[in-house]
């Protein structure tokens, strides 16, 4: 079988293009590529887009008001109208419209007006004096308009279809080479030109064009438009036409095929249906309808005309393969190769359909944040930086970081419910998740700020004011606004409540909040902030959700391990025993209870990636002591208890270190909590841009997508 | 949409046309006893058909005796398959002479197109075939929605030539032209005609006839209009003669259904011929599919094959809506043989075979008819409607033994067709040596 396809601009489409635009055509011969646009994006434009895409189309970009600025299938940008998609990719030279049949006007003129030359109109029931209104603009810009009411047009040789065709189409083939020689085939009806197509492949013939010209009564380019120009092309041997009763199409063309011979050089079929068929009754096709007393419309005036004009006239399946074969009297490619294709598409089973993300790639051990490694960027870059970096896939430049620093500064002194009082043992989570919803601050700033970047410092920001009233260290932060501090110093003040503190203890504190800023789509976080960004619920709603999935079970396990870790501590000078004897008396004793033991093991990581960076970091600013001791060996401990290998995890070496800097353990929690903002605002949006709404998220079927690995430079 | 003389009339006086009065909408002749009439009227069989003149379905009265008679024999009478079940009566309008004038959709470059003859009240078709110099016909560039003065002229013009008494009139005969392509334009009208335009003695132009064709397409913009009128926009008019029982049923399942035979409900079968009901898939292989039984029939089978139906179902119907496609063939006593073909594009094979199966199995348990089935499925969804198809032969052979798909496209559907004729005369035989 073939492997590959023909040039895009050696094709019947390159053709067409070349007839109405030859600028564009010459762009196209240096590209290589035909671009195609969908407009409306409905529940069928979505879901050809994939198909259309699967075929081979290059579907370039998007056009739906109200979406601009958004992805569909996740990587293909959208645009509020055509002009703005020009602009912007100048070369798309078809357009398919999908919108319902009382816009469908406004957007097809749109589409003509933006110059793009085919135009491919799939909607139905378009109002008659609409049509008008898009036929009147389709001539004054020579658009090749196909429909409405158009299952749509497929170029097998080039692997291009626009519309909504099924794969069953075949092109020449010699020797594993695809060609572009054979018929075109024409039809006003949609499952006509699968049946013609089907046949006329079952003969060897090649296809190297299939247009569906619409079903409606009136359309854009009717067979005389197409067919002398269609004859015009080198590598079409034979046209075939389907019509039907209905309207003067095929008298049209038969009349003109008399008047203008020299136009029709090459042979033409033609399958007429509707010999049968009743007067007076409309059969689904508007259009097809036979009007008592009109002298055209029926089956006997088409092929009379026809016939006249010296066109072979077919009724029958079989009688249309034995006069394409006679006319032709060759085939095009081996018959069993095409039904050996076929089988294999349809015994194939339906891939799994996944869906992608381009925030964190999750592997054993790895920890991938838009191409960077999360243990590099904990290394070399801040907070804001890191959280810039999950929005945009960037990181910013310094007058971006200095914005957001401004941002995030004037978010922490900014009024919040300074009179809330909260009782001792509020739950961080439950509390953050709380305030997110009641803050209005922050609801006008999310609403009126198009700019993520910005939108994610000033929560940042915000979140520091909320957990310094949890943990009852507003007081003190308020009380140094009149200071110029920096963010950095504003997050150790608001979470450990303690003036001036080492530069290396406010950096070791940064590092293990950007530890925690995301983990891709595999937590409960992430999940419950997507499934709410997929019902399109404000950002500040989101968040709130994926905070508040944040518990004992999921993040918050530092808390305890770092009550764990003191404990051994306890232990061991009380009982004056080295620090393994009393962590492994202390598991044995937990155990025993029935209770685990927080901070270790984790779902994917054996070697949480984390780890060692943050060991180091504690280590360097002092405060690596007995608790980081005891989170170093208390894997293999719980091996010599249990048998069983149960790593030290981010939450552990997290609660280690809150313990060794003698902070308070619930700090553990917060520190998770306010890392992760960063990661579910970029979900959040992610979600927005990039996915339709309401759709039936399966967590399991979630593919990384983004960046490939890269260092930071 | 159709709408009756009576309802097109009502609005074209809306913008502005002279119509005759109407005196009332009779249902019934006993109506007539509360009318005060003034002689002559005309007495207007409202059908949604053209050729009721020449049918007897329009009558001018000149007593109240002559009036009931007329009345009821119109009643009874019946016009190209439309049963009369409403009559217009009208003021009689005195007739100097006759205009034609229709507004429409050039069938070549789909423009609005503008067509005034000086012969009105007559056959326009046949006009136009043997004196084309009596029409005038122009065709209206770029969609606007009114008609320049300059063209309505033109038109005027033309007409007075034609007939110079219209002169006087020529101010009320511009005004006419213009307002006829306002109502098209804005009623957003397929077909919009009078004929005849009446010149009356008193020099006045008066619309005696009216047919307007509303595009379907827009019904859902000219509500207010409608229900002006008293048309409920939402309840679709059916353009045909009378409904059969079948086609009402379709239609209100709601899908696009047609009976080719001719009063299917009572037709007697002629015993050596094979009756088959087509489940085609979309509206275009739907007209070919009947053409491919009969040619089949005609080629192999000595011209004794009837296809029954039209059928659209295509465009990705539910599963239900399968089953019901599959219920009313088989409920329709005329159908021996049913052939099918799902070529997906936007329909799914999974849900075709789904409701197939499922109307055989609930047939088989209910012990009602089956009808043996012959058919293709190909495209969307293949592989799963073939591991359902191939399970349910396996687990019920017995409602399915009669269901013959052929899965994926080795055969071409005429062929399949010849398979399932040959079937289904093969099956009769088999009764009829079996009844002996």
């Amino acid at each position: 079988m073939a492997v590959g396809k023909l040039d895009a601009d050696q094709g019947l489409i390159f053709y067409f293009i070349q007839q109405v635009r030859p600028e564009l055509a010459v762009q196209i011969s240096k590209t290589k590529t035909i671009e195609t646009m969908i407009v409306g994006l409905g529940r069928q434009g979505t879901r050809h887009t994939r198909l259309m895409m699967e075929y081979g189309t290059n579907v370039t970009c998007g056009v739906a008001p109200g979406k601009g600025g958004t992805k569909v299938h996740e990587t293909i940008p959208v645009y509020e109208n055509a002009n703005d998609a020009i602009k912007n990719h100048p070369n798309i030279a078809v357009a398919s419209i999908w919108k319902h049949y009382s816009s469908a006007k406004d957007a097809t003129i749109e589409v003509i007006r933006a110059g793009i030359p085919i135009v491919v109109l799939i909607s139905e029931f378009i109002p008659l004096r609409d049509v008008r209104d898009i036929l009147v603009e389709a001539r004054k810009y020579e658009t090749i308009l196909f429909g409405g009411n158009t299952p749509g047009i497929i170029f097998p040789p080039e692997g291009i279809k626009v519309g909504m065709l099924p794969d069953i189409f075949q092109a020449q083939e010699t020797n594993g080479k695809i060609g572009s020689k054979g018929v075109t085939i024409l039809s006003r009806s949609g499952a006509i030109l699968y049946h013609l197509s089907d046949a006329l492949a079952s003969a060897g013939i090649a296809q190297n064009g299939v247009l569906g010209v619409g079903g409606d009564a009136a359309i854009g380019s009717r067979f005389v438009d197409l067919v002398s120009t269609i004859m015009g092309y080198e590598n079409t041997d034979l046209v075939v036409i389907a019509g039907e009763i209905g309207g003067m199409q095929e008298e049209l063309l038969a009349q003109d095929m008399i008047s203008h011979p020299e136009k029709y050089p090459k042979p033409l079929v033609a399958l007429i249906s509707g010999a049968n068929a009743p007067e007076g009754k409309t059969m689904g096709h508007a259009g097809a309808v036979i009007a008592p007393g009109q002298s055209y419309g029926t089956y006997i005036s088409k092929k009379d005309a026809l016939e006249n004009a010296g066109v072979s006239v077919v009724n029958h399946q079989r009688d249309l393969i034995e006069v394409v074969k006679t006319k032709l009297n060759r085939t095009y490619f081996k018959i069993e190769d095409y039904y050996n294709k076929m089988r294999k598409k349809w015994d194939a089973k339906t891939p799994e359909r996944t869906w992608g993300t381009a925030i964190t790639n999750v592997m054993p051990n790895n920890l991938i944040i838009r191409g960077y490694p999360l243990q590099e960027i904990i290394a070399k870059k801040g907070l804001l930086e890191t959280a810039y970096l999950l929005q945009k896939s960037d990181f910013p430049d310094k007058n971006e970081l200095q914005e957001m620093e401004k941002i995030a500064v004037k978010a922490v002194k900014e009024d919040f419910l300074n009179y809330i009082s909260v009782p001792e043992s509020a739950d961080i989570s439950k509390m953050i998740g709380s305030f997110l919803l009641i803050d209005n601050q922050l609801a006008n700033f999310a609403d009126s700020t198009k700019d993520i970047s910005k939108v994610v410092a000033f929560t940042l920001g915000r979140i520091v004011k909320y957990i310094a009233i949890v943990l009852g260290n507003s007081e003190i932060v308020d009380s140094l606004q009149i200071e110029e501090l920096s963010f950095t110093e504003l997050i150790y003040l608001g979470l450990v409540g303690e003036k001036h503190p080492d530069k290396l203890k406010i950096r070791l504190l940064e590092a293990m909040i950007t530890a925690c800023v995301d983990h891709g789509i595999t937590p409960p976080s992430a999940q419950a902030t997507r499934i709410l960004a997929s019902a399109r619920a404000k950002y500040e709603v989101g968040l709130s959700a994926g905070i508040q999935a944040i518990t004992d079970v999921h993040g918050g396990a530092g808390q305890k391990a770092a009550d764990f870790f003191l404990s051994v501590v306890r232990i061991s000078k009380e009982k004056n025993i080295n620090l393994d004897e009393a962590t492994f008396e202390l598991i044995r004793e937990t155990i025993k209870t029935g209770k685990r033991i927080e901070g270790l093991g984790h779902r994917i990581h054996t070697k949480d990636p984390r780890r060692d960076i943050l060991w180091e970091l504690a280590e360097n600013a002092g405060f690596a002591k007995e608790c980081v001791s005891i989170s170093k060996m208390i894997g293999d401990v719980f091996h010599q208890v249990r048998g069983i290998d149960l790593p030290i995890n981010v939450d552990g070496v997290l609660g280690a270190i809150t313990a060794d800097m003698d902070i308070d353990p619930k700090l553990a929690k917060a520190i998770f909590v306010f890392g992760r903002i960063a990661g579910l605002t970029a979900h959040y949006f992610e979600e927005i841009n990039t996915q339709p709404q309401m759709r039936s998220i399966s967590f399991d079927k979630a593919v990384y997508r983004g960046q490939s690995i890269r260092e930071i430079g | 949409m159709k709408l009756y003389e009576s309802e097109a009339k009502q609005i074209f006086e809306k913008f502005g046309l002279i119509i005759p009065k109407q005196i009332a909408i009779i249902k019934s002749i006993n109506e007539l006893e509360k009318l005060t009439l003034v002689f002559p009227i005309m007495v207007k069989a409202m059908v949604l058909i053209g050729g009721r003149g020449k049918a007897g379905g329009i009558k001018k009265v000149y007593s109240l005796e002559e009036t009931k008679k007329i009345v009821n024999e119109m009643f009874s009478l019946s016009i190209h398959g439309y049963p009369i079940t409403k009559i217009l009566l009208e003021e009689a309008v005195d007739v100097a002479s006759e205009v034609y004038l229709s507004i429409t959709t050039d069938p070549v470059t789909f423009d609005v197109i503008i067509i005034a003859s000086g012969s009105g009240g007559v056959d326009i078709e046949e006009v136009a075939r043997t004196q084309p110099e009596e029409i005038w016909k122009k065709t209206i560039k770029n969609n606007p929605l009114s008609l320049s003065n300059e063209i309505a002229e033109e038109a005027a013009i033309f007409l007075i030539n034609k007939n110079p008494d219209l002169d006087i009139a020529k101010i009320q005969l511009v005004s006419t032209i213009t307002a006829l392509f306002a109502v098209f334009q804005q009623v957003e009208a397929k077909i919009c005609e009078i004929n005849p335009l009446i010149f009356t003695k008193d020099n006045t132009l008066i619309a005696a006839d009216a047919k307007l064709v509303i595009d379907d397409n827009s019904l859902y913009r000219q509500s207010s209009l409608l229900k002006s009128i008293g048309i409920d926009p939402r309840s679709k008019r059916h353009d045909i003669s009378e409904q059969t029982i079948f086609e009402v049923q379709a239609y209100n399942i709601g899908f696009p259904y047609l009976d080719l035979l001719i009063n299917p409900e009572t037709f007697e079968k002629e015993k050596n011929k094979l009756y088959v009901g087509l489940v085609p898939g979309g509206a275009g292989y739907g007209i070919f599919s009947i053409d491919e039984i009969v040619n089949v029939g005609n080629r192999y089978f000595d011209g004794k094959v009837v296809p029954i139906n039209f059928m659209d179902s295509g465009g990705g119907p539910s599963l239900s809506n399968v089953a019901n496609m599959f219920h009313l063939l088989m409920d329709h006593p005329a159908t021996d043989l049913i052939i099918t073909s799902r070529f997906g594009g936007i329909s799914s094979c999974d849900i075709f075979i789904q409701g197939l199966i499922m109307a055989l199995r609930d047939r088989f348990m209910s012990k009602k008819r089956m009808i043996p089935v012959f058919g293709r499925m190909v495209g969307t969804d293949l592989a799963a409607a073939r591991a359902f198809y191939e399970k349910a032969k396996r687990e019920t052979p017995e409602p399915l033994k009669n269901l013959h798909i052929v899965v994926g496209n080795q055969k071409i559907m005429a062929d399949v067709i010849k398979d399932g004729i040959e079937y289904g005369f093969r099956v009769k035989e088999q009764e009829k040596s079996g009844g002996n």
